[in-house]
């Protein structure tokens, strides 16, 4: 018992971990909390959909092509409503990716329907692997895989490309950054599309583990949201770290305390490290010049 | 000056009431038209039961084909709640203040239909059909309020019963929303039990929103459970199919009429559906029943956009009395006429449950439907019907 | 080498820069004097393209080459490299990380391993402080990455802004050591400093400037006679004058 719930709060907990990157990535550059993350990679994962079983598209194909119109749309999203605003504030631009929620929310509901869906995918989510003794579902184990080779890409992004150094510069400090011969711009657009790319794996891993509908990203994102707060908004390594704590620490409470409070926890840890350490298990605080 | 005004208001008051009788208007009724009104969330996560609305729809454009009722027309308001009891309240004073309509047939939902119950029936407004099986409908009995959705804790009392004395499961486990509906589920399911002094193994509830359901399969494996009977949502039952599948644990399960839409449930589970217990209310997707085919028949013409689905015909199966009741009533229609009409239905069998309504006494003098029959789910998608119509409410 | 004509720059409705124009000669130390507030920062930081949509009015020439309206990205390509005032490294980038972000327009491998060499050896202490947060440096050592960090541009004009803000004066001193070197290896320099004293030392041409105005230009052996340099940027008082309100006008004028 202890194993299993170990192991599926480690691959619900991995979907948590790339919701957070995903945020996280967004927040890092502009504070601003991506409320549009959910719908984002839901829209995309229903394109997915249609591409795999409307046209029957080869897997690593529709894959790719989601990945474009994550990416194209995220772009649009940044460069049509966000750069437009006003002298915008932090929360005015939460605003707006609320608004752009609301509208993502509609569209799939006039397009797709409100039926619920199963996504083709790749890895069945009802056989398991039994690693001498310890069995494991492959799509928990695909999933862990998945989430952990993606990070580890993200870490070798930011830690060694010039595009990831001068992301995480812009991050710091625009000004310095534009100094630079750095286009910030340019930056933001690409930092939106990165995350995008993200959320809309997490949001495949999602759908594949339980079914594909308008809704599904819901619970999903405010538990990445709760993984981010865990583990630090502004750092990397937290977030995948609260994601697998959140996953682990969620089922344990669920399998010995009480399952009909488990989807309380995620709440509890929220307000929890905010009185506690308001910055997150991981984040160094690097405290801003006025 | 206060007598001056009491007087003011006496006239007023004694002029209201001598017109009123004079006017003689029926809110909603016209020479030729009859106005109804339905609410159902097209939007949100309950959307897939949205799809019973715009069955209602479907009924009422065959009856305006053939004429209408008493050469009157049915003219059909339908509104998106979204499933927000705020939304339904203020699309109920809608439809009576603004629109005003003759009565409500269907409506999704047991929080958002109870926001608008109240303000319904002290508005005298007929309603007919809620669709859920809850026990707010009929207590307190209700004038003006026909339900027909057979009671979900005398289905799952029913069911239980099924499994244990038909079947021979004697370890029986629950698997539920924790919300209304699944609440009166586990009611049935644990009265049952009580009165042949076993308990459930194990009662595992899952909030609406919840996504991950490893620990609920979990839970349920470790109880040894040999059946499980479920009262969820789509998603939580495809959910936790795939989860004890991955765990493999496999009890035969059972479960509510709420979830009778297989096809969809056996494109969502992936097949895992295939063996599942099933009851229903409603005549099979595919069934020869006469009045079946003549709807397929207006589904390919009027809405083949739809997809002829259990959610989708369950709008006709809650209208139907209604329309009879119009019928009966014959073209001196009014509140009161109907529900005399109504009350006159004996054993009235559309393509859903037999209905009886009786003058209102006893609060089952309300609840019209009372039957079910069990299917069991073959792995193309198809029934096997178990029985027959059974009577689970006396 | 760069030309600045008339130029004014508005911040909202106010006017910081009215009608500036000065010039920087090829292998040049060009200083531009004056207050808190004087608008000497706005000066680079138009010329720089950091303003959106300024200069108002006026040009700028670098090379013989039109840059006002230009961004940031184009004039760094062009050889231009700015160091802001306060320094403003990337705390969380390793120092080798903000020498790297210093080199973001170039392509040329090779070159930029070339100038880094050289950034290491008018500042060895960045060598030993490679691995470590830019935030964790002291103020002298983070003045010498923003420097080392605008130089790995390769830049023809490097501009510095204040670079003795907050730095001890054994500090100050060596960085001016340092950027008098790298000015005599070929590279030209626009400097913006309240330091008048260093400045004048080591620059070839001076301006003064006043509300957005320049109000003097000269070589800083001429400006060093001036009167009004003398008393308010060199800290050099004449005499306790009898007429107190003559003083008090002369005040006015550098305000």
């Amino acid at each position: 018992m202890f194993g299993q719930l170990i192991v599926s709060g480690l691959a619900v907990g991995a979907c948590y971990a790339l919701l957070a990157l995903a945020m996280v990535i967004i927040y890092k550059t502009s504070e601003v909390l991506n409320f549009a993350q959910g719908e984002m990679a839901m829209i995309s994962t229903f394109i997915a959909f249609t591409l795999l079983d409307t046209y029957h598209v080869p897997f690593p194909y529709a894959f790719a092509i989601t990945f474009l119109f994550a990416i194209l749309l995220a772009v649009f999203f940044e460069m049509v409503f966000l750069r437009q605003a006003k002298d915008p504030t932090v929360l005015g631009l939460i605003i707006i990716t609320l608004g752009f929620e609301m509208m993502l929310m509609g569209f799939v509901g006039w397009k797709w329907g409100p039926d619920q869906r199963s996504l083709p995918f790749p890895v069945s989510n009802i056989e398991t692997y039994n690693f001498s003794g310890m069995i494991i579902s492959k799509i928990n184990f695909w999933t862990i895989i998945v989430s952990l080779i993606l990070m580890f890409i993200l870490f070798l992004f930011f830690r060694y490309t010039k595009m990831g150094i001068a992301m995480r510069a812009t991050q710091q400090n625009q000004l310095a950054a534009r100094v630079m011969g750095i286009r910030t711009k340019r930056i933001f657009s690409f930092t939106w599309a990165l995350s995008s790319m993200v959320g809309t794996v997490a949001g495949m891993l999602i759908a594949a583990l339980g079914v594909l509908d308008p809704p599904m990203m819901m619970d999903p994102l405010l538990k990445g949201f709760a993984s981010g707060v865990l583990g630090g908004m502004t750092s990397l390594p937290g977030a995948a770290l609260g994601g697998a704590l959140l996953g682990i620490i969620e089922n344990l409470f669920g399998g010995y305390v009480s399952l009909s409070f488990k989807s309380v926890v995620a709440f509890a840890i929220i307000v929890l490290m905010l009185c506690i350490k308001p910055s997150g298990l991981l984040a160094k605080h690097y405290v801003k010049k006025v | 000056m206060v007598k001056k005004n009491l007087f003011g208001v006496g006239l007023l008051a004694f002029i209201f009431f001598i017109s009123a009788p004079a006017s003689a208007a029926v809110r909603g009724v016209t020479d030729t038209e009859i106005l109804i009104g339905q609410w159902g969330p097209q939007t949100g996560p309950a959307a897939p039961w949205g799809a019973v609305a715009r069955g209602t729809d479907l009924l009422v454009k065959m009856i305006n084909d053939e004429g209408g009722i008493h050469g009157r027309k049915i003219k059909y308001y339908l509104r998106d709640d979204s499933y927000m009891p705020a939304k339904t309240k203020a699309i109920a004073k809608e439809f009576v203040e603004q629109i005003g309509v003759f009565a409500v047939v269907g409506g999704v939902g047991v929080a958002t239909g109870m926001t608008a119950r109240d303000y319904l029936m002290e508005n005298k407004v007929p309603w007919c059909g809620p669709v859920t099986g809850v026990y707010e409908w009929i207590t307190p009995i209700q004038k003006y309020l026909f339900a027909i959705y057979p009671l979900y804790d005398d289905e799952a009392f029913n069911l239980t019963g099924y499994l244990y004395e038909k079947l021979g499961y004697k370890k029986i486990a629950m698997f539920y929303q924790n919300d209304d509906y699944g609440k009166q589920g586990v009611m049935g399911v644990e009265r049952y039990l009580l009165k042949h002094k076993i308990k459930l193994v194990e009662k595992v509830s899952a909030e609406v929103t919840d996504r991950d359901l490893s620990t609920h399969a979990l839970k349920l494996k470790n109880s040894g459970a040999e059946a499980v009977i479920m009262w969820t949502m789509p998603t939580h039952a495809a959910l936790i199919l795939a989860e004890t599948a991955k765990i493999g644990f496999k009890p035969q399960w059972a479960t509510s009429n709420t979830l009778s839409d297989s096809a969809l449930m056996m494109g969502i589970t992936k097949g895992l559906w295939a063996g599942m217990i099933n009851s229903f209310f409603g005549e099979l997707p595919d069934s020869n029943h006469p009045l079946m085919v003549k709807y397929r028949e207006a589904h390919k013409k009027y809405a083949p956009q739809e997809r002829w689905g259990v959610f989708y015909y369950a709008g006709i199966i809650f209208a139907e009395p209604f329309f009879e009741g119009l019928r009966r009533a014959g073209r001196n229609l009014t509140p009161e006429t109907w529900i005399s009409a109504m009350e006159t239905l004996k054993n009235w069998q559309g393509i859903g449950p037999p209905i009886t309504y009786g003058p209102p006494k006893t609060p089952m003098d309300r609840q019209g439907g009372k039957h079910v029959f069990y299917g069991k789910v073959r792995p193309d998608g198809t029934i096997e019907r178990l029985t027959d119509w059974i009577q689970i409410t006396k | 080498m760069l030309k600045v004509k008339n130029i004014e720059t508005l911040y909202g409705l106010i006017m910081a820069i009215r009608g500036v124009s000065l010039e920087v000669q090829e292998k040049q130390i060009v200083s531009i004097l004056g207050a808190n507030g004087a608008g000497k920062t706005t000066i680079l930081k138009t010329i720089m393209g950091l303003l959106e949509d300024q200069p108002d009015k006026g040009t700028i020439e670098f090379m013989e080459k039109r840059i006002d309206g230009k961004d940031a990205e184009e004039i760094v390509h062009l050889g231009i490299s700015y160091v802001p005032e306060g320094r403003e490294v990337f705390p969380e980038l390793s120092v080798d990380e903000n020498l790297k972000m210093g080199a973001y327009t170039r392509r040329d491998k090779r070159g930029v391993k070339e100038d880094y060499e050289r950034v290491i050896t008018h500042f060895p202490i960045l060598l030993q402080r490679k691995d470590q947060w830019a935030g964790t440096l002291s103020g002298g050592e983070q003045q010498m990455l923003a420097i080392g960090r605008a130089l790995m541009a390769r830049p023809k004009l490097l501009m510095l802004d204040e670079p003795s803000l907050g730095l001890s004066p054994l500090l100050v001193k060596e960085i001016f050591g340092i950027i008098k070197t790298i000015n005599q290896e070929g590279t030209t320099i626009l400097l913006v400093e309240q330091n008048a004293k260093m400045a004048l030392k080591i620059s070839d041409y001076a301006f003064v400037l006043e509300s957005g105005r320049i109000v003097s230009a000269n070589v800083p052996s001429i400006l060093l006679q001036d009167e009004d340099v003398k008393e308010f940027y060199l800290g050099i008082r004449s005499e306790e004058s009898a007429k107190g309100y003559q003083r008090w006008k002369r005040k006015k004028r550098w305000r």
